[in-house]
């Protein structure tokens, strides 16, 4: 479901520009810290989207497997909100990245970069959640024999490992390599 | 343990007979049957029982006591886990469950934990049991 390849590779081409680019750390602040409200990625959207639309269907049908998933959709908004607010915006960034294009306007990035590096615990938490509730979905679409909501907990849960392995590491490299290639200031 | 224990007379040197005993059997004895019941719910859904099973999103449990840690081939191990050295043994795997993220920082297995002991003993006999 999600772009689990493009994200890899991009996390490996942040990681080599890192390791070329000594003083990475030496950044100075985060730049603004009221950002307008930011675009993401249009494969994320449209991901999120789909995932929504799924699990709020399955939210509809009766008996455990509704149960289920409505206490799942009710995680995901959340995790969702959290991750439209700061995780998900410096991926569109990559792109440019990637074509070697680091602008001082990118530099908004940072602070949002910076609360994922602080918050990933609490995420993790969070994922963990998920988990629970797709472990939960899982067993009543078998006692169901409801096998929608089977597969639905499989991807999902498969989702939420890409966020912990590829994702969210991601955004930490960015903001690492926004620092190492913004002047100073930022 | 205080199962094993009831009703006996122990002298010290029986105590000492019995805390060897104690080194080399498991610390309670869980029901394999019930720790069935609790993989299905908790585990199954990222990790195979089977032998030969494949790794799904995390690696086979089959063989899983005993084995050295992280050593399942095709599974990409987190740095915390590969730094753990040593292999499951029970005990271990009583330590890790309740809260595998407490005792392996950085694990990816994003699961909250087994906190339920009576279950806990179940699925780590069941577990035992996968060989």
């Amino acid at each position: 479901m999600r772009q689990t390849s493009s994200a890899a590779f991009a996390l490996l081409v942040l990681a080599g520009v890192a390791l070329a680019t000594p003083g990475a750390a030496m950044a100075a602040e985060p730049a603004q810290t009221a950002a307008p409200q930011r675009e993401i990625p249009q494969s994320l959207i449209f991901e999120h989207g789909e995932t929504l639309d799924r699990l709020t269907a399955l939210a509809k049908r009766p008996g455990k497997v509704g149960a289920a998933a409505s206490r799942a959709l009710g995680l995901f908004k959340r995790h969702t909100a959290r991750e439209m607010e700061y995780i998900l915006p410096p991926l569109a960034l990559l792109p440019d990245m990637a074509d070697g294009k680091v602008t001082p306007d990118m530099a908004w990035a940072l602070v949002m970069c910076d609360r994922v590096k602080a918050d990933r615990e609490q995420i993790f938490q969070e994922h963990t959640q998920v988990t629970d509730a797709m472990n939960a979905l899982l067993v009543a679409g078998e006692e169901a024999h409801d096998q929608d909501a089977i597969e639905f907990a499989r991807s999902a849960a498969g989702d939420s490992l890409n966020d912990i392995e590829v994702l969210e590491p991601t955004v930490l490299l960015i903001g690492d390599y926004l620092r190492s290639r913004l002047p100073t200031a930022h | 343990m205080d199962r094993l224990l009831t009703g006996l007379r122990l002298a010290p040197a029986s105590l000492l007979v019995a805390a060897g005993l104690f080194a080399a059997v498991p610390a309670a004895a869980g029901d394999a049957g019930k720790g069935r019941a609790v993989f299905a719910q908790q585990c199954a859904m990222c990790h195979s029982a089977a032998r030969g099973g494949a790794t799904i999103l995390g690696p086979t449990l089959f063989g899983v006591v005993g084995r050295p840690v992280a050593s399942v081939g095709g599974f990409a191990y987190s740095s915390g886990m590969k730094a753990q050295g040593g292999a499951w043994t029970a005990d271990r795997l009583r330590a890790y469950l309740p809260a595998p993220r407490a005792m392996v920082p950085g694990t990816k297995m994003s699961f909250g934990g087994l906190k339920n002991p009576t279950q806990l003993d179940d699925l780590v006999t069941y577990l035992g049991s996968l060989k």
